[in-house]
């Protein structure tokens, strides 16, 4: 049934079928939440900046999720040899790249009225910064090796040396003292963060994850496509 | 004990490669020295300023420096094609690069270890201060030994783009010196950080042979 997330043209058929209900549904869902977003409350002590938090979280999570597929596609790569993993690696790198940084400015936005500056050496922030440098690295390396075998397989190797990198980002706030607030919606008890604010905080992402499917099955089948020209 | 004869051959064999090139590790310390200068020539000769930020200088430089020596990790030995006669010896590639950062360590890493107190003087640190550094630079070296192993392995077969092997050293070793030299913060616990840093070296020297061997395996077949 999951053939098609390591089978091209499987998911060519796939992609095909389901690229247009897609686009409509993703839309629907951000207007959706972009709604949300304009009625939902302001907080009693952020006032209107709490309103980046719907921009900021999702992309956060994105850009871990993001790693952690290809971390994990790396491992199917590497072990059972599937060339279709790589294809996804190098398609959805600059997807992640673009989460991260879109996190990292929509933060710094967010902490110069909270924290009063642009940037702060905390964990959780030089943590994601990091991420981003890996993310740059794994873009670099693509264009760095002649042999294709070869590129391939270094950045699979190079992709699951830096997974080190993801549970220090997810734990950095319960090791250390930071600033950057701990995690409240992703917790194993009640959520600390109210139903109303909760909801668009979930579509978005919904609406987030739905955008970076669509960029990522456009990518994956240009890629298909150069490799079945070129080679 | 055939293995540990064939160990023992391979340290002779790396002493000698070692010993015949000695001035390009004088090279490297010299360029140690002369970048510890012009920082010091950059910022002003303030005694209390130097004695601040030190620590933090002689790390940043010894990272800068040992990433000189890097692309020389794996190179010759892949230019005249040893590793395979070593593997077909009966060494796993794994053990040769385990026995590689090893050797690394002791013939590269460890004489910079002798010119540290005499970079120390120049900031005027306090002793403590100094035996702290070189405990700490004998576990961060090994874990500066296993990146480099890391990198030089990635970077066999890359013709074009050189001082990527370099990010990346300097992208892994950020825990490093964020350990290394927050042990000498007053409100830090000294064993603590040195256990942590010992947990990291530990780490690495796990992941590296895994990764460095599959990427050697990788260049060699490809090449």
């Amino acid at each position: 049934m999951f053939k098609f997330l390591i089978n091209p043209s499987r998911f060519n058929k796939f992609a095909d079928i389901i690229l247009k209900p897609l686009i409509i549904i993703t839309s629907f869902t951000l207007i959706l939440g972009l709604f949300l977003i304009y009625f939902s409350p302001l907080d009693y002590q952020q006032g209107l900046t709490v309103k980046i938090m719907y921009i900021h979280v999702p992309s956060a999570w994105l850009a871990l999720l993001t790693y952690a597929i290809m971390a994990i596609y790396s491992i199917i790569g590497l072990s059972f040899k599937i060339p279709f993993s790589f294809v996804v690696n190098k398609a959805i790198a600059p997807i992640g790249a673009v989460f991260t940084l879109l996190c990292l400015i929509s933060g710094s936005m967010w902490g110069k009225p909270m924290w009063g500056a642009w940037w702060v050496w905390d964990a959780r922030l030089t943590s994601v910064a990091i991420l981003f440098i890996i993310y740059l690295l794994i873009i670099f390396l693509n264009q760095t090796f002649e042999n294709r075998d070869v590129r391939e397989k270094t950045i699979a190797i190079f992709i699951l040396i830096g997974s080190i990198n993801l549970p220090i980002i997810k734990f950095s706030v319960d090791w250390w003292n930071t600033l950057h607030q701990p995690a409240s919606v992703s917790k194993l008890s009640s959520p600390s963060i109210d139903i109303s604010m909760l909801q668009p905080l979930l579509i978005m992402t919904v609406a987030f994850s739905l955008i970076g499917i669509i960029i990522a099955i456009l990518r994956i089948k240009a890629e298909i496509l150069i490799r079945k020209k070129y080679l | 004990m055939i293995i540990i004869k064939k160990i023992y051959l391979f340290f002779k064999r790396e002493s000698k490669l070692f010993f015949s090139n000695i001035v390009d590790l004088f090279s490297n310390i010299l360029f140690f020295f002369l970048s510890v200068f012009v920082f010091i020539f950059a910022l002003g000769t303030d005694e209390q300023l130097l004695k601040t930020i030190g620590i933090g200088i002689i790390w940043s430089l010894l990272l800068l420096s040992s990433t000189l020596s890097l692309r020389k990790f794996y190179e010759e030995d892949f230019k005249i094609e040893i590793l395979p006669i070593i593997h077909m010896g009966g060494m796993s590639y794994e053990l040769i690069v385990f026995l590689k950062i090893l050797s690394h360590f002791t013939f590269v890493q460890i004489p910079f270890l002798v010119s540290l107190p005499i970079v120390s003087i120049f900031f005027n640190l306090p002793a403590n201060e100094v035996y702290n550094l070189i405990l700490t630079f004998i576990i961060g070296s090994l874990i500066l030994s296993c990146l480099g192993s890391i990198s030089a392995s990635m970077n066999l077969l890359n013709k074009t783009n050189f001082s990527i092997g370099s990010v990346i050293v300097l992208l892994f070793s950020i825990p490093l010196i964020i350990f290394s030299v927050g042990i000498n913060n007053a409100d830090s616990d000294f064993n603590t950080l040195f256990n942590l840093l010992i947990g990291i070296a530990l780490i690495f020297l796990g992941i590296a042979p895994w990764s460095s061997a599959a990427c050697i395996k990788l260049a060699l077949k490809n090449k």
